[in-house]
C-alpha cells in the first residue's frame, strides 16, 4: 500500500464514525454545533497523529502483555498537552467541550489505530494513517455538528443563516436527535457506497 | 398422521387449496379506518371550519408524499394507493390543534413516515405507529411544544363552548375547578382539544364500526379503556382533591381516539389476545400516571409509544400455547456413514 493510500484511506473507505462505526460517544455528544465538532475533531488529530507515531517508534520495545497499559499512558501524555492547551488558549472551545477532552483518553478509535496500525507499521505511514483517520473523524464530526446547528439553532459557526422567522427546530440538538441524524447520515453513506 | 406431532389447534384448520379469499385486504382496512373517522373529521370541520380542513389535507397529502418519495429514492414500489399513509396523516391532522401552522404538519407527517416507518422497512415492520412518532418529536421539541398546546393556539376561536383544555385545567388548578364542564357536554364533543379527538361521540361510533367489521380487535380499545378506568378510579378514590375522576378522565383529551384508532395500528400492537389485553390495560394505565404525575397534561401517545415498545415481549403471553411435546424417534442403529447414505 502506496503511502498516500494510508492517509487518504481514512476520508473514506475507513472514516472513523461511518465506516468503522468506533468513537461514537464524542460523535454524539460534542456535534450540537459545527464549532464544537471541529474543536473535538483538531484534538484528535493532534492526539491520534503524535500518539501513533510514538506508539509506532516504540514498538519493538514494548513487551506484548503489557501494550494496553502502554499505549494508555503515552494517549494520556498527549491528551493532557491538549487539554492544558486548550485550557490556556481557547478557554470557550475548552469550556463546551468539558469532559469529552480528557475523555479522549479512551476513544476506541485512538487505542483501535495504535493496536491494529501503530504497533505493526513504520513510523511514517503510523504519522499518515493518524493524519488521515483524524482528518476523516473531524470532516464528520463537523459536518453532522453543522447539520444539527443549522436546523436546530439556525447558525453555522455561531453565524445567524436563517430566514428571521425561523423557528429552531431544537429537537436536532438534543440527544434524540444526534442519534437520528448519526443514524440517518450512515444510511446515507451506506446507500452511496453500495451504489458506486 | 402420527399423534405425537399433531399440534393442539381447535381453531385453526389448515386444509391444501383452492383457498376462498374473504376479500379483506390492507387497502380496504386503510379505508374502513378513514370512513370511522370521517364523522369526527366532519364535527372537527363544523367546530373549526377551514382551518381543519387545511390541516387535514396538509397532513394527509404530506404524509403520502413522503411516502412516496422515500419509496422512490430506496427504489421500492411506490404503494401509498393502499392508504395506510393516508391514515397515519389523518391520525396527526385529528390530534393537532386546528391552527398549526404547515410546516409543522410536513415535518411531523415526514418525520413519523421516513424515520417511524419506512427506515424500518415500511407497513408492517414499523414498531411504533408513524403518527405517534411524527406527534411525540414535535411535542419534545422545546421551540415548537407550544404548537400543540391548545389553550394558546385555540385562543381566538368562538366555538361555543369553554375554550380551555379541559386537562389543562385539571392540571393546573386541580378538579376543584372542573365545575364548569359537563360531561354530557364532554360526551358530545363541545370540549377543546385536537381537530378530531374532541369528537368523542363520533370517535365511538367509528371505534364501534371498525370493530363490527373486524378491522380492528375488541380486546385493545375495551383494556385501554377498563385500564384508564380502574387506574383513574384508585387515584380518585385515594385522593378526590388531586386527581380528576373516572368519568372525566374518559371523556377527554386523546383517551377514545387513542383507545380505538392510535394503539390498535396492527404492526405496533400484539397479536395474541393475552397480549392485547395487556397491552390495552397498559397503555390506558400509563395514561393516567402520565397524567398524574407527568408535566404533559395528556399521557395518550406516550403511553401508547411506551407500550408499543414492549410488543415484542407481549407477544409471548399466550394462552392455550403449544407446548412442543418431546417426540420419541425410532431406536437408531448403524454407524453415521450408513445412515447418511
Amino acid at each position: 500500500m502506496s503511502l498516500s493510500k494510508e492517509f487518504t484511506k481514512g476520508l473514506w473507505n475507513e472514516l472513523p464514525p461511518f465506516r468503522l462505526v468506533l468513537g461514537l460517544c464524542p460523535v454524539l455528544a460534542v456535534t450540537k454545533s459545527a464549532e464544537t465538532g471541529l474543536g473535538m475533531g483538531l484534538a484528535v488529530i493532534f492526539v491520534l497523529t503524535c500518539s501513533n507515531m510514538l506508539v509506532s517508534s516504540l514498538r519493538n520495545v514494548i513487551p506484548r502483555k503489557v501494550r494496553i497499559a502502554s499505549f494508555i499512558v503515552i494517549i494520556a501524555t498527549f491528551v493532557v498537552i491538549v487539554e492544558l492547551t486548550a485550557q490556556a488558549y481557547f478557554y470557550p472551545i475548552y469550556e463546551k467541550l468539558g469532559i469529552f477532552i480528557p475523555l479522549i483518553v479512551v476513544n476506541c478509535i485512538i487505542l483501535g489505530r495504535a493496536e491494529a496500525f501503530a504497533s505493526r507499521n513504520g513510523v511514517i505511514p503510523s504519522a499518515l494513517d493518524g493524519l488521515g483517520i483524524g482528518t476523516g473523524f473531524t470532516l464528520s464530526l463537523t459536518v453532522l455538528g453543522g447539520i444539527r446547528e443549522i436546523l436546530g439553532n439556525g447558525t453555522i459557526f455561531g453565524a445567524e443563516i436563517m430566514w428571521s422567522s425561523f423557528r429552531p427546530f431544537t429537537f436536532m440538538v438534543e440527544a434524540p436527535g444526534a442519534f437520528l441524524s448519526l443514524g440517518l447520515l450512515l444510511g446515507i453513506m451506506n446507500a452511496c457506497s453500495k451504489s458506486n | 398422521m402420527n399423534k405425537t406431532t399433531s399440534m393442539k389447534v381447535s381453531n385453526l384448520t389448515v386444509s391444501p387449496g383452492p383457498h376462498r379469499h374473504s376479500g379483506a385486504s390492507i387497502t380496504g382496512g386503510s379505508y374502513d379506518f378513514l370512513l370511522a373517522l370521517l364523522p369526527a373529521v366532519i364535527m372537527g370541520i363544523c367546530y373549526y371550519g377551514f382551518d381543519a380542513v387545511r390541516v387535514i389535507s396538509a397532513s394527509i397529502a404530506s404524509a403520502m408524499i413522503a411516502e412516496a418519495l422515500i419509496q422512490k429514492i430506496l427504489k421500492k414500489p411506490v404503494t401509498i394507493a393502499d392508504g395506510s399513509a393516508a391514515v397515519s396523516g389523518l391520525l396527526l391532522a385529528l390530534i393537532l390543534p386546528a391552527n398549526v401552522p404547515l410546516y409543522v404538519i410536513i415535518v411531523a407527517n415526514f418525520a413519523g413516515i421516513i424515520v417511524g416507518k419506512q427506515c424500518f422497512g415500511g407497513l408492517g415492520a414499523n414498531p411504533l405507529n408513524p403518527a405517534l412518532v411524527g406527534w411525540a418529536i414535535v411535542r419534545i421539541t422545546k421551540t415548537w411544544a407550544d404548537f400543540l398546546d391548545f389553550d394558546l393556539m385555540l385562543i381566538n376561536y368562538d366555538t361555543g363552548f369553554i375554550l380551555q383544555y379541559p386537562l389543562a385545567v385539571l392540571k393546573a388548578k386541580g378538579p376543584s375547578a372542573l365545575s364548569d364542564f359537563h360531561l354530557g357536554a364532554l360526551f358530545l364533543g363541545q370540549q377543546t382539544g385536537g381537530i378530531g379527538a374532541s369528537a368523542i361521540v363520533c370517535l365511538l361510533a367509528g371505534g364501534l364500526y371498525l370493530i363490527i367489521r373486524g378491522t380492528i380487535r375488541w380486546e385493545i380499545p375495551l383494556c385501554f379503556i377498563i385500564g384508564v378506568t380502574i387506574i383513574s378510579g384508585v387515584f380518585w378514590l385515594a385522593n378526590s382533591t388531586a386527581y380528576g375522576n373516572p368519568m372525566f378522565h374518559l371523556l377527554t383529551g386523546n383517551v377514545i381516539i387513542g383507545a380505538f384508532f392510535l394503539c390498535t395500528d396492527n404492526a405496533s400492537s400484539p397479536v395474541n389476545r393475552w397480549g392485547m389485553v395487556a397491552f390495552g390495560f397498559g397503555c390506558g394505565a400509563m395514561t393516567i400516571v402520565l397524567r398524574a404525575w407527568s408535566i404533559y397534561p395528556d399521557g395518550v401517545v406516550f403511553a401508547c409509544l411506551l407500550m408499543s415498545l414492549f410488543v415484542p415481549l407481549l407477544d409471548k403471553l399466550k394462552a392455550g400455547q403449544i407446548v412442543p411435546q418431546p417426540v420419541e424417534l425410532p431406536p437408531v442403529s448403524g454407524s453415521v456413514e450408513e445412515r447418511t447414505a
